[in-house]
């Protein structure tokens, strides 16, 4: 006895065995077939009686197990029936021999047996024979259940038969001592005679007789022979018997208590068989009547005749309870022998599956842990698994998920045991697949998705490795991708960073020959294993949705309506500030994209990996609006920091939109095609779910593009790179470069081509060169609006918008232009260092009025100051490069965005360099002869690398070489600011009076450069233009170059005398000497005394003062001049009689006490008389 | 003393766990992972006895051929599984009663940290310093030689 079954259950110790066994050579298909057929006759009530015969079939029983027959009777084959295929009647002789050889392995216990022929016709079939039967084939055997049946009664007969024959064995009569067969040796030479073999004989008749009756279906007699053996076997310590006989008794109160059976599925179906309830069905178990029915066997052996009786039925039958005791006391006693290993095991299974129903789980645990530790001889791998599988089963049935996993894990690894010669992978899969639901483990990644993962992570880990392994090794690499993918997804958080090394390098290796597909893989078993996305891959920190970029933000237009006015609260203004739910607000974001525009979305990612991670088909999941996501690929270094990844997408229609999360498929490096597109929503730290923005409808798309297209031969514009034509997304200020007051223009174009193009490119006596663009979108409005950063002496940005703005709305596919003209001008002075020079030279700015010969005195020591050095020190600095800036807000709106008030602003930088051509170092005044006219100074330097010439209106061109500092000079006639109208407008606008007076500065320095008209030129670059001194006048060269308010005018014979030439007169003839004074300024002047002061110069420095006696006055020679009003004129009149010949010179002095101090002396500036007295003329 | 400790929480998922041979560390958690249901079946046997009178003490859980599985449950259904040495004779049922109580009080202790989120596991190597004071403590109970 060394084969355990480990299906045994109590109620099969009721039933008779039967082997169905093929001879020859037939067909497993047919065989199981008829088998099939066979076991569908599973029991049988016997004719006339009520009791129940239950026929056990095996199709393959150790004869070794039949040995122990004695023991237990349900152990015994009593019955076999051969089936076999014979095709003629020649073979059939030897088909019959080969029948009773097999009939001969179980002989000695056969009650009956039967041999089924297939395929025989013939006249041997015509014989009939009771233990043969003939079938044409396989499928033309109706009668085999028929045949069945007859056989059962035929055991039936015979067990019954046996029965009696035992039980009515008269207890005087020797009864034979029935033995297992280890013990047969133990009894050798055993006195036969002593009253303690006799009991022990007895008793273990008794316990056979208790089998032979519940087989025949009397449980109350078998009950009560157990009894009977129980006492009689406890009295000799037979121990062995003792645990048979208790666990007979056991088994037939398990039969009466539990007719439903324990054994599982046959239980069951045994239950469907006889449909009577377990309380009619007791009632009915008839074994009190066949008592009755034999009473002479009853009494004969002493048994109770009351064993009928209800009384009876309840004191023989164990309760639930005592079952369990009877069976701990039988196994207690099995284990005391080693050789009833085998049946000490099945007891325990058999009480487990009764405590299963019973619910006690705790005692049945404990009977299993017993059974684990039954050691049996040997066995091998087969068994073993079969011991472990019906383990993990028995577990089960108890409730013991974990503790069956345990076992179904180990039956698994027993499979695939190194000292097995061909592993089992497929069963070794198989059997770890059902494990999962005991390691709480499901092969779906959504249950996983949700919140920490909870569980076993180690032991569960590790089944997984062990399907990855199992899968691969029976040739599934799919089922290996699949699960190892699985791994990586849900136990991320667990392996450590070799193990996710490993895990991905295997899985590397394993897509590398079967790629990962997103399908569900089904298993055999109806199981199927849902794809498995990587979500957790890479790791996203921050999710940001991104604005549109400020040119394409669409803005509202100011509706009637104050929108901005919150309408929550009745005060225009609160401290207190109406707080939405936090929650709620931080998921609204309050911008907007457009549709058909590209809206970005920014996350940070990073990889925890220890590899490097492909990332393709990353794309953004939305909901609310028809979204187009445009997938971004990308590839994490191995531990990366974190990683900015823009997901970008484009709205179709309008709405709210809400997105979800990203999609991302991921990819271990080298690994092709393992694509999981999938959902990521929980896998972001904080939900962005409920991110909603509002997309509305808005301009088919407008990019701006702006950029510089520079003349590329022109070398000052060398830095700008040819942007060239790739628009860029972000708006650029459009560097330029100009040189000089160069003139440039900017187009702007705005074509409707779905793109808003921004063309710009200087014009530096250049062809505007104009893309051709076209297409079809919609009508735009514009207005302009120009925002000058940096004002430098005027606007140098001007346009026309009204040109522009009639080529609006813009059809589709139409051009508009937007022509800006660029006038840059330049500060040409050196400003500090002009400054300094001069201060220095503080002659010739002095108020004083200088005349001819001053200036000569003057004059060396101006220009005994180097000029040159600090000039030629300085170089460097004065190519310094002027930057001016403007924005150009540009307002539009057009479509569909337009009708719901929606416009775009863009702003277009305008950067422009500007690099100085010629500087005016020094600038001073010099006084000319005519109060009316003064020389203008300018020292000016060529900071470019060419030649330059420089010309005025007046004077010739100028050639200055690179770095040459010269100094020009030009006659300028005076200027009469003064003059000036000043416009009404301007004097409200700038109230300021400092205002007021840059604004004259401003008037003043236009006036005298467009009077002096200073052009440059560069004749190698045909370049040219005009440099300004406007800002390099300051006040004192101003005043200089201003006519004084005061105008006099000395008239000497009526004649003006202003210039150098001198006035004529004759000797002895008075000379009318008139002095006009002419008021200007804007108060009144005066009263002024004059004195008139004749010398002559002697050209050496010495001027002669006493003339007394040359020159005498007619009248006064001193005049005196009325207060003059504004505007007003005055005139004094004397006369002068020159006495001899000669050139005289007449200095017209005030007195100093009437002169009014506030006034600037530079304002009585008196031209002086020259006066040539000439001989009468006869 | 103690081989392998381990808490599990209300939901039968780990919370901690250690134990000494660490070279063989899947052995044992497969034993607690396994002892898991005789601790659910013991739990659902007294589950109708009143609360304040339950034992928490689940006694021995089972015994395998080289060790002693013991448990213990808290009344918010936390358990502790302990693994001792079969050989160690020394070790009485009280002993170990004991043990547990202080492994309770210890727990109690990582509760009461603000820090500690219920559920979570509790980290052996953590910053916490009451989880480290936890994880000293059962150090101390897997040292301790008797």
């Amino acid at each position: 006895m060394s084969v355990p079954d480990y299906m045994q259950c109590a109620e099969d110790h009721q039933t008779l065995l039967v082997v169905v066994q093929p001879v020859g050579i037939v067909s497993e298909e047919n065989f199981f077939r008829i088998y099939k057929r066979i076991c569908s006759v599973s029991q049988i009530s016997v004719r006339d009686s009520q009791r129940v015969l239950y026929i056990r079939y095996r199709h393959h029983y150790p004869p070794e197990n039949n040995e122990w027959g004695d023991f237990q009777t349900h152990r015994k084959v009593v019955g076999l029936i051969t089936i076999t295929d014979c095709f003629s009647a020649k073979d059939w002789p030897q088909t019959f021999e080969k029948f009773h050889v097999q009939k001969e392995i179980y002989g000695s216990t056969l009650y009956d047996s039967r041999l089924f022929v297939f395929g025989l016709q013939g006249e041997i079939v015509e014989q009939p024979r009771t233990d043969v039967a003939f079938y044409p084939n396989y499928e033309d055997c109706q009668t085999v259940e028929k045949r069945i049946e007859d056989f059962i009664e035929s055991l039936f007969i015979v067990l019954e038969s046996k029965r009696l024959d035992r039980a009515t064995d008269k207890s005087g009569d020797k009864i034979p001592l029935l033995c297992v067969p280890f013990e047969k040796k133990d009894f050798v030479g055993l006195d036969t005679d002593s009253r303690h073999y006799k009991k022990r004989c007895q008793g273990r008749m008794r316990k056979h007789v208790g089998d032979l009756c519940l087989q025949a279906g009397m449980l109350q007699d078998s009950l009560v022979h157990y009894h009977m053996s129980v006492e009689l076997l406890r009295s000799v310590n037979d121990f062995l018997w003792l645990g048979a006989a208790l666990e007979g008794l056991c088994s037939a109160s398990v039969i009466y208590h539990y007719p439903g059976g324990t054994g599982g599925k046959s239980g069951a179906r045994r239950f469907q068989g006889s449909t009577l309830p377990a309380e009619a069905a007791n009632r009915h178990r008839p074994g009190a009547q066949e008592v009755l029915i034999d009473p002479g066997a009853l009494t004969t052996n002493g048994i109770n005749p009351d064993t009928s009786t209800e009384i009876g039925r309840a004191k023989n039958c164990l309760s639930p309870e005592d079952i369990i005791d009877k069976y701990k006391e039988a196994i207690s006693y099995y284990s005391k022998y080693k050789n009833a290993g085998v049946i000490e095991l099945e007891a325990c299974i058999k009480a487990v599956r009764v405590l299963a129903i019973q619910k006690r789980s705790m005692e049945a645990s404990e009977f299993l842990q017993n059974a684990v530790y039954i050691n049996l001889r040997q066995l091998s791998e087969e068994e073993k698994i079969q011991r472990y599988s019906v383990l993990s089963e028995l577990y089960e049935l108890i409730g013991f998920h974990r503790k069956s996993a345990f076992f179904k894990r180990v039956a698994a690894m027993q499979c695939v045991a190194p000292s097995i010669a061909e592993p089992g992978w497929r069963a070794c899969y198989k059997l770890l697949l059902e494990t999962l639901p005991g390691y709480s483990l499901s092969l779906d990644p959504k249950d996983f998705s949700r919140g920490a993962h909870r569980g076993w992570a180690a032991v569960q880990m590790r089944l997984l490795h062990e399907l990855v392994y199992a899968s691969r090794r029976m040739g599934n690499p799919a089922l290996s991708v699949r699960h190892l993918s699985f791994l990586l997804q849900t136990m991320l958080d667990f392996l450590s960073d070799q193990e996710k090394k490993d895990v991905t390098q295997s899985l590397e290796n394993y897509t590398s020959k079967c790629p990962g597909t997103m399908e569900p893989i089904a298993l055999r078993d109806g199981l199927t294993l849902p794809p498995v996305p990587f979500t957790k891959l890479p790791i996203v920190r921050h999710v940001k949705l991104l604005n549109l970029p400020a040119s394409l933000r669409p803005h509202k237009m100011k509706s009637l309506l104050g929108q901005n006015v919150s309408t929550k609260s009745p005060f225009i203004y609160s401290p207190i500030i109406a707080h939405n739910r936090g929650e709620e607000r931080n998921k609204k974001i309050d911008f907007q994209w457009v549709q058909g525009d590209v809206c970005e979305v920014q996350l940070m990612v990073y990889n925890p990996m220890p590899f490097e991670l492909r990332v393709e088909n990353m794309g953004l999941l939305t909901s609310g609006v028809e979204f187009e996501s445009l997938p971004a690929a990308l590839s994490l270094p191995a531990e990366s920091g974190l990683y900015p990844v823009t997901l970008v997408g484009v709205p179709q229609t309008t709405g709210t939109i809400t997105v979800n999360g990203k999609e991302s498929p991921f990819m271990v490096p080298a690994q092709q095609g393992l694509l999981h597109p999938c959902m990521a929503s929980a896998t972001l730290g904080e939900p962005i779910s409920a991110l909603d923005l509002p997309v509305f409808q808005f301009l088919q798309s407008y990019y701006c593009v702006g950029f510089c297209k520079a003349p590329s031969d022109t070398p000052f514009c060398a830095t700008v790179e040819q942007a060239g034509l790739v628009p860029s997304r972000f708006l650029c200020g459009f560097p330029l470069s100009l040189v000089g007051v160069a003139v440039a223009r900017c187009l702007c174009r705005f074509d409707t081509k779905s793109h808003l193009h921004i063309w710009a490119w200087t014009e530096v006596e250049m062809e505007p060169r104009t893309a051709v663009a076209a297409g079809s979108g919609y009508n735009i409005l514009i207005t302009v609006i120009v925002i000058i950063i940096e004002k430098l002496y005027g606007d140098f940005l001007s346009w026309k918008l009204e040109e522009t703005l009639a080529q609006f709305p813009l059809q589709p596919g139409k051009v508009a232009t937007f022509t800006i003209n660029i006038k840059v001008k330049l500060d040409f002075s050196c400003q500090e260092n002009l400054l300094q020079d001069l201060s220095d030279d503080g002659i010739s700015v002095s108020g004083f009025p200088l005349s001819s010969p001053f200036r000569q005195v003057v004059r060396p020591r101006v220009e005994g100051k180097p000029v040159n050095p600090p000039e030629s020190n300085k170089a460097g600095d004065y190519s310094h490069v002027k930057t001016l800036e403007a924005i150009l807000n540009f307002k539009y709106s057009g479509g569909p965005g337009h009708t719901e008030g929606y416009y775009r602003n863009l702003s277009l930088g305008l950067h422009i360099e500007v690099e100085p051509s010629v500087f005016f170092t020094r600038v001073s005044t010099l006084p000319a002869t005519s109060t009316r006219q003064c020389h203008l100074l300018l020292d000016v330097f060529n900071s470019t690398e060419h030649e330059l010439t420089i010309s005025t209106r007046s004077s010739e061109a100028l050639i200055l070489h690179a770095g040459e500092c010269q100094r020009m000079a030009i006659q300028v006639d005076k200027f009469n600011f003064e003059s000036f109208p000043e416009s009404p407008g301007e004097k409200g606008q700038f109230a300021n009076p400092k205002q007021l007076e840059e604004e004259r500065r401003e008037a003043r320095g236009l006036e005298i450069h467009s009077k002096l008209g200073i052009c440059w030129r560069i004749p190698s670059l045909k370049r040219s233009g005009e440099a300004s001194v406007e800002g390099l006048l300051n006040q004192l060269v101003l005043e200089h170059l201003q006519l004084a308010p005061l105008q006099w005018d000395v008239l000497v014979d009526g004649q003006l005398c202003d210039c150098e030439s001198a006035a004529a007169c004759q000797v002895g003839d008075p000379v009318r000497l008139e002095v006009r004074l002419t008021n200007r300024s804007p108060r009144s002047v005066g009263p002024f005394a004059l004195t008139v002061v004749p010398f002559q110069d002697h050209q050496n420095g010495v001027h002669n003062y006493d003339l007394h006696d040359t020159i005498s006055f007619v009248g006064s020679s001193t005049f005196y001049l009325d207060a003059v009003q504004p505007s007003g004129q005055s005139a004094c009149l004397g006369a002068l009689l020159f006495l001899y010949t000669g050139d005289f010179f007449l200095h017209i002095r005030f007195h100093e006490d009437s002169t009014s101090k506030e006034l600037p002396p530079s304002w009585f500036c008196l031209p002086s008389v020259h006066v040539r007295a000439l001989e009468a003329q006869a | 003393m103690a081989v392998c400790i381990a808490v599990i929480a209300k939901e039968n998922y780990p919370l901690y766990i250690r134990s000494t041979p660490t070279e063989n560390e899947l052995k044992f958690h497969y034993m607690v992972h396994t002892s898991l249901d005789v601790v659910d079946e013991k739990i659902s046997a007294m589950g109708k006895a009143l609360v304040d009178q339950r034992e928490l003490y689940l006694g021995l859980l089972y015994p395998t051929e080289d060790y002693k599985v013991y448990g213990y449950v808290t009344n918010s259904k936390v358990k502790f599984v302990m693994v001792v040495d079969s050989s160690n004779t020394a070790l009485r049922d009280n002993e170990i009663r004991s043990m547990f109580r202080k492994l309770h009080n210890s727990y109690t202790d990582v509760m009461c940290n603000p820090f500690y989120n219920p559920g979570d596991r509790i980290q052996s190597s953590g910053s916490v310093s009451l989880s480290r004071a936890f994880d000293n403590m059962v150090t101390s109970m897997m040292i301790q030689v008797c």
